[in-house]
């Protein structure tokens, strides 16, 4: 019996999940006996496939081809369904990633065979290999098995096997397989790969917070407190309407649903002091509330307060400081 | 909506949809039943394992609620030694009803038999359903919290299983990425268990015309739970009042029940059938507090959790019937509430163990059909269920027009047996009684409570513990919203503003504009609007499970 695991890597880096399916599927090799094929797929990989070569496994192969630099799920599915039929593999195992997510249905669903995903267990019992799955959100792990011919597909949940529990001493020699690959048949483009804005601010790291409320009434006047907060040197937050509404991004919410801040100046400007904020900024070492309600109760929590109008109030507030300066 | 994603199914025997006193004790009932019947060799062998109950609430008892004054009938012949076992808080001691004015209050000089309570229980219903989550568990049966029933399998008058609740959808409802479509759950039996206004329920009495003879009539409960300083109250102590604030128009009282621990329950209830459409049962409720009666009990204590739940007070003439191919209808959900007493923890119990004794018989004879399954409402009627229900099947409707025809007829059931003097009274949807605004305007400002012993919704509302996903699918389905900013603003004011006690609907101004806002995130599952509704536009649905109040020891 032959297991090929679909190994991931992006731009020369490891995808570290791919050796925790090595870590499966060793332990399905000891189970049963089979033998271990580890691909990785790209072009120029062969450093790759060298490192690859170092973990107990049968034999190591790259599969390459210029139209498999970057990931499209065409170029992937089309590359190892070739290399399948050549092979010959009984098992095919992958990392459950998003990307394995994005193409490996559609490889099993192109060969007419089925795929248990996001596993979390193998168990070898009666000759058989079970593979174990969660449901109800983790509540129950289901028992699933294969029915009809190979090749069998199956993906391995980030963390279900140690990928440090690989066993090393592998002394194959990798090879290259080729796969005829035509541009005409690839039907997506991948473009720039998107990096994720990293958050813009740690709220519970600033020292002066400038957060505003529903009294803000506006989208358009947000940008009065945002000066205020720049001329005191104060990072922009918001209570929940403001976030709810889109107004302001989810992470610079304060409150019992949101971020709980303790800095040194805490300025709530149009913020009744709902409890639901306030559990949020009662920890902060000066209050300071603006609010045209005397008897808001954000007053009751606040060091200072100015019962007025907040369009009048901030930006004099602003040009003072600004002055200041 | 994703569209139509690709669901895993489940095949189980029965599916119970609700984890509440009715759900469960169907389930414990119904495993117990099951051993028997497995033990005596009789065939075909059954099993607990193909049991399964889902509750929306994260664990059993979170979205549980209620006075509670509880006859114990019920669970003793559920649960025989639960004198020992179950967490009863205290038992009665101390009984009495009150007719409050503004400031006095006198003591009714004999209790009126309805509202005598020797030999019950003051308990927390969110407590004892945890205990009794616990007991089915060790059963084997499946027990899924945080999994909401959202829609029914049905194949013609057939109902086949419960679609759950699709996890991972945005506010868009766009899959995010923990995205899992729901299972398609399908049961030879599917019990209904839902408690008052259950979506599923709804959906099915509408599409199968179940409709029992009155449509069903809803009050409304908003309860605080208080910790006390020493001396103010002794456990055991419950007083039931009539008269103010309730305004002698509408139907409704509060209680005061004394618990263990220096801990209170106290809440109003109002009929959900009242004409001014700016009544505000919340508000009623805060104002409830400063009665003298009240205040010298609670002045200087904490709010420890505030919730509120509807009540299904139709009765025997509102009960939908309870049957259909493939499900039944128990508790809060099927109209099994003593709506004289206001009692409904032992009627559910006991329809949950009618509905387990159905479902054995329907397993064991392989035949779910509305005919196999229409043993249900034989055993009812022939059980002191029945017997306690059809006592008072008029009470109710009596009060229609207020508390003096109510009392008044009341007087006149007590003597025939529940007959009155109209027998079958009828009822209207509660959403019918609304007069027009007729230029009234709405007050101006809201009530905005002391903080101290009165609050304003929002604090309250933090007390339920409610929370649900910031970006989820809005589960307050309104159909059209144009009505809401013209016709209902012109005829009705908007009561959704008024009626619901979480503070979720409100008008705003935007942009010179007048909309909707719904913050759904506030909902405690009270299912009012659904209810209460001039339009009937709002349809409450259950969010992604695992959302909703945090009812500990209510």
């Amino acid at each position: 019996m032959k297991i090929l695991v679909v190994t991931e890597q992006r731009e020369g880096q490891w995808n570290r999940a791919s050796f925790e399916t090595l870590a499966a599927a060793q332990q399905a090799a000891r189970d049963t006996g089979a033998s271990i094929s580890a691909a990785v797929v790209g072009k120029g990989v062969g450093a790759l496939a060298k490192e690859l070569a170092a973990h107990k496994v049968a034999e190591v192969f790259s599969i390459e081809h210029d139209l498999l630099e970057k990931y499209t799920p065409d170029g992937y599915t089309l590359a190892l369904k070739q290399v399948i039929s050549t092979e010959k593999p009984d098992f095919v195992f992958f990392p459950h990633t998003y990307q394995v997510r994005d193409f490996a249905p559609k490889l099993a669903a192109s060969l007419g065979r089925g795929m248990i995903a996001d596993c979390v267990g193998l168990r070898h019992e009666n000759g058989k290999l079970i593979f174990v799955r969660q449901m109800f959100q983790g509540k129950t792990a289901a028992d699933v098995v294969f029915q009809g011919d190979a090749p069998w597909f199956a993906s391995f949940q980030a963390g279900a096997f140690r990928g440090d529990q690989v066993e090393m001493g592998g002394t194959s020699s990798p090879r290259t397989v080729a796969v005829d690959l035509k541009p005409d048949q690839i039907r997506t483009k991948p473009l720039e790969l998107f990096r994720e804005a990293k958050q813009a601010v740690d709220l519970t790291q600033a020292p002066i917070i400038v957060a505003i409320g529903r009294g803000i009434k506006e989208p358009t006047n947000i940008p009065l407190a945002e000066k205020l907060a720049q001329a005191i040197g104060g990072e922009i937050a918001a209570s929940r309407p403001i976030c709810d509404e889109g107004w302001l991004p989810m992470e610079r919410q304060i409150g019992s649903s949101g971020q709980t801040v303790a800095p040194k100046l805490y300025m709530a400007i149009g913020i009744s002091g709902a409890i639901q904020h306030v559990v949020g900024m009662k920890g902060s070492r000066t209050i300071v509330a603006i609010n045209k309600d005397a008897n808001a109760p954000i007053f009751e929590v606040a060091d200072y307060g100015i019962v007025g109008d907040l369009f009048e109030i901030v930006p004099a507030l602003t040009e003072e400081l600004a002055k200041s300066k | 909506m994703p569209v139509a994603p690709q669901r895993e199914t489940l095949e189980a025997d029965v599916l119970i949809v609700g984890g509440g006193p009715a759900g469960l004790a169907c389930a414990l009932h119904l495993a117990a039943l099951i051993k028997k019947h497995n033990e005596s060799g009789a065939k075909p062998e059954l099993s607990t394992e193909n049991i399964y109950l889902l509750e929306k609430g994260r664990e059993i008892g979170a979205n549980q609620l209620s006075g509670a004054v509880m006859d114990p009938r019920g669970l003793a012949e559920l649960v025989p030694d639960f004198e020992k076992s179950a967490p009863l808080d205290t038992p009665v001691t101390d009984d009495a009803a009150w007719f409050f004015t503004s400031k006095g209050a006198w003591k009714f000089p004999i209790t009126p038999p309805p509202l005598r309570n020797h030999g019950n229980y003051v308990i927390s219903l969110s407590k004892l359903s945890k205990w009794l989550g616990g007991l089915v568990e060790k059963t084997g049966v499946n027990l899924f919290t945080g999994f909401a029933g959202s829609s029914l399998i049905l194949e013609g008058d057939r109902v086949c299983g419960v679609i759950t609740d699709d996890k991972g959808l945005d506010k868009n409802s766009k899959a995010k990425s923990n995205y899992t479509p729901g299972y398609e759950l399908r049961a030879k039996v599917t019990v209904l268990a839902e408690g008052p206004r259950g979506s599923l329920t709804k959906q099915l009495v509408s599409h199968a015309k179940l409709d029992g003879l009155n449509p069903q009539v809803y009050s409304i409960g908003v309860k605080e739970l208080w910790e006390v300083p020493d001396g103010r109250i002794k456990p055991g102590f419950v007083a039931h009042t009539m008269g103010w604030p309730v305004p002698a128009s509408m139907y409704g009282g509060g209680w005061l029940y004394g618990m263990q621990g220096n801990r209170v329950s106290v809440g109003l209830v109002i009929g959900l059938e009242y004409a001014d459409p700016l009544f505000d049962p919340h508000e009623a409720f805060q104002k409830y507090k400063t009665h003298p009666f009240i205040r010298r009990v609670l002045e200087g204590g904490k709010l420890v959790r505030y919730g509120a739940k509807t009540i299904p007070a139709g009765g025997w003439y509102s009960m939908p019937r309870p049957y259909v191919d493939g499900a039944l209808i128990i508790g809060d959900s099927g109209s099994f509430l003593d709506a004289q007493k206001l009692k409904g923890i032992h009627m559910a119990i006991k329809s949950g163990m009618m509905a387990a004794e159905t479902i054995l018989d329907a397993l064991a004879k392989g035949n779910a059909s509305a005919k196999a399954l229409s043993a249900f409402k034989d055993r009812v009627d022939a059980s002191w269920a029945k017997k306690q229900l059809w006592s008072v099947r008029n009470f109710h409707q009596g009060f229609a027009h207020g508390l003096v025809p109510g009392l008044f007829h009341a007087a006149f059931q007590q003597i025939s047996g529940g007959r009155g003097l109209v027998d079958p009274m009828r009822a209207h949807a509660g959403h019918e009684a609304y007069a027009h605004l007729d230029g009234r305007k709405p007050p101006a400002e809201r009530f905005k409570g002391d903080g101290k012993l009165t609050f304003d919704r929002l604090t309250d509302v933090y007390h339920s513990g409610t929370r649900h996903d910031d970006d989820e699918p809005c589960h307050l389905l309104v159909s059209d919203t144009n009505i809401c900013v013209g016709r209902c603003t012109q005829e009705f004011g908007n009561p959704c503003q008024y009626f619901c006690p979480a503070a979720v609907y409100e008008m705003v101004e935007e942009r010179g504009e007048r909309k909707l806002k719904i913050n759904a995130a506030n909902c405690v599952h009270c299912k009012t609007c659904d209810i209460a509704d001039p339009y009937q536009i709002i349809t409450w649905v259950p969010p992604e499970g695992g959302g909703g109040p945090n009812y500990e020891g209510m």
